[in-house]
């Protein structure tokens, strides 16, 4: 499976439409994970969270190709004179036409399978799935057993501010998804 | 007081140097450089663009020295930023990033081992040079030079250190967009690097620093993003640079598959040896063209179109198509999708419905992203508070689309008699090459779907 297909996959499993940027870079942050496709997406630290360019140029590809489709929302503005926008994307008619043939893949199900598993644990929003992200992508990368106190001094290092409340429920989601243990 | 060493550039003015780096820029190795044209063959179509990669890697060196002393980084890691920008591009080989491909393609990858993932050829056979250079290991400490490559890898020192000579606004692209329009004539990579180089700052984060830019330099940047925009759709992918770009790597390509040029297939054979470095270091642009199209030389589709090249009898676009050309979207996924795999099965059937030589048929796709896509993650400081440049930029927040432009090519061997028969030959070109595309697209539909085993 190309970074195309995850991607059409992703969205059509997340019902053909996503809602931000965030969101969708969360959540195939997570299936990645937990479906272990071969998909080489390169996640990195980000001011964000975990962030991966490929699927940003990827999503960029498929709108190009009519395949995904982004609108914007505007939300007012807020200090300092800016709109706050957020970004959905949506399926296309030609998007799933294209989704056709991988729905019948074992890899469309194991998408499908976590894209569930994620909503199971609560339907996270793109903030709480941002916040389980960074925790998650700091237990991977020291690859240890880490206090609540330790795991929030590393987000420090990644200029990720976490309250104690937001890691507590970002650690129970990753435990409800089975990514991390007790 | 000692004499101040300077060397006269065209687009900076003097350059200063000290003795020692002076000694750098005469070693062999450097002065290679001066063989290997910036653009290629880019002068077949901006007739000035013949300048070298030596006047660019004096530029970059010039420009880091500006930013770091506009940063007030020590005199040590100065030098050391300094050398990483002057010896970032010894690694090019003959036609710089257009062969870089073949080099791809022949290189041992198992020798080269993990870095073949993550860097281009070029950069390891520069990483490779500056460790090996013994005219570079008299005159750079072991130490030093594993620190520059280190800079250049991103491996060593801050990350701000590092994208002075590798980063969205690195002291290469600054003066390589002013160079490059310069020689070509242009004026689209313009911007105002002083203001540029002096707004730069150092944004502290826990525990490193980052290259930033106060909120002084935010149009200065933009001038600069705009800039890029424009060198590469004017410049870099002009139409006909992209035909003679494609041409050399098509006969470079044949000269090793099937003329079978021994010493031509060494030398885009990157195994990770010093002795291949030695023999790599005696090339140059005018070394490959003379030992290709010499008189005597093996005949054979590489020396036909290099000579074609010498005489710029260019191949011609015979199709030019976007994403809307194809209403089918399973078309339009196969043309612009990840795979090329149908370039080789289209370029024969093309050929044979035309009549042309199989191998001068060309398929090529073009990609390239909307500007600021590198830069949008560039903090900008204000003295409360540090934001980033896709946040604060009024001009690219207002049009906070990501575009990918693609379009997608076949370049072959067509005379026109005049402007009517283009227009005829166009369409002719168009109806019967998309109905090769859609029956090829056809075909692969009914494929498996390509990739790896889910594990």
């Amino acid at each position: 499976m190309n970074a195309s297909q995850f991607v059409l996959s992703l969205i059509h499993a997340c019902g053909g439409r996503v809602q931000g940027r965030t969101l969708l870079q969360k959540t195939g942050y997570f299936v990645s994970l937990l479906t272990g496709l071969p998909v080489d997406l390169r996640y990195n630290a980000h001011f964000y969270g975990p962030y991966s360019a490929t699927m940003d140029g990827t999503v960029t590809q498929l709108k190009n190709l009519g395949f995904v489709e982004e609108a914007s929302t505007g939300f007012g503005i807020v200090s300092g004179g800016f709109e706050v926008r957020r970004f959905d994307y949506c399926l296309t008619d030609d998007g799933k036409r294209i989704c056709d043939p991988i729905l019948k893949t074992p890899e469309y199900k194991a998408i499908a399978d976590a894209v569930q598993k994620i909503q199971n644990a609560g339907h996270p929003d793109y903030m709480e799935l941002s916040i389980a992200a960074k925790a998650f992508y700091i237990l991977n990368k020291q690859g240890k057993r880490m206090t609540a106190q330790e795991l929030l001094s590393e987000a420090e290092k990644f200029n990720w501010n976490i309250s104690e409340h937001s890691l507590s429920r970002a650690v129970d989601f990753l435990k409800l998804v089975g990514v991390a243990t007790s | 007081m000692r004499p101040r060493l300077e060397v006269r550039d065209p687009i900076h003015g003097f350059i200063y140097r000290e003795p020692d780096e002076r000694d750098i820029m005469d070693t062999a190795v450097f002065q290679r450089l001066r063989r290997l044209r910036q653009l290629a063959l880019a002068n077949l179509v901006y007739p000035g663009a013949t300048h070298s990669r030596f006047g660019h890697s004096l530029g970059a060196f010039h420009l880091a020295g500006k930013i770091a002393t506009a940063l007030g980084v020590d005199e040590t890691e100065r030098r050391l930023v300094r050398l990483a920008a002057l010896l970032h591009d010894v690694g090019h080989g003959p036609f710089s990033h257009v062969t870089e491909p073949i080099l791809k393609k022949h290189s041992d990858a198992k020798k080269l081992g993990p870095d073949i993932k993550e860097a281009k050829i070029h950069e390891l056979i520069s990483w490779h040079i500056i460790k090996s250079s013994p005219e570079l290991s008299k005159l750079i400490s072991d130490r030093q030079r594993e620190q520059v490559i280190g800079l250049l890898k991103g491996t060593w020192g801050h990350s701000y250190l590092q994208e002075i000579v590798s980063g969205p606004i690195d002291a290469d692209k600054q003066d390589y967009l002013l160079r490059d329009s310069v020689f070509s004539g242009v004026k689209y990579g313009v911007y105002d690097q002083e203001r540029l180089s002096n707004t730069l700052l150092i944004h502290e984060d826990n525990d490193d620093l980052f290259l930033g830019i106060s909120i002084d330099g935010i149009h200065a940047l933009e001038q600069f993003v705009l800039a890029k925009y424009y060198m590469t759709t004017q410049v870099y992918r002009h139409k006909i640079r992209l035909i003679t770009d494609s041409m050399i790597e098509r006969a470079i390509d044949l000269g090793i598959e099937e003329d079978k040029i021994d010493w031509l297939k060494s030398l885009y054979s990157y195994d990770g040896s010093d002795a291949y470095i030695e023999e790599y270091l005696t090339w140059s642009d005018d070394r490959l063209v003379n030992e290709i199209s010499r008189k005597g030389a093996r005949k054979g589709y590489a020396k036909e179109l290099f000579e074609r090249l010498y005489n710029r009898r260019l191949f011609k676009c015979i199709l030019d198509v976007d994403q809307n050309d194809f209403p089918d979207p399973n078309i339009r996924n196969f043309v612009f999708g990840d795979s090329k795999e149908f370039f080789k099965p289209l370029e024969k059937a093309v050929a044979d419905h035309f009549k042309w030589e199989r191998n001068h048929v060309i398929a090529y796709k073009i990609s390239f992203d909307s500007a600021a896509k590198t830069e949008s993650e560039i903090p900008v400081i204000r003295r409360t508070k540090t934001t980033l440049f896709h946040d604060e930029s009024a001009l690219f927040k207002s049009v906070d689309q990501k575009i990918r432009e693609q379009r997608f090519h076949i370049y072959a061997p067509m005379k026109y008699e005049d402007e009517k028969h283009k227009m005829k030959s166009a369409r002719e070109f168009k109806n019967v090459i998309l109905e090769m595309i859609a029956k090829l697209a056809d075909r692969q539909a009914k494929l498996p779907l390509e990739g790896g085993e889910h594990k």
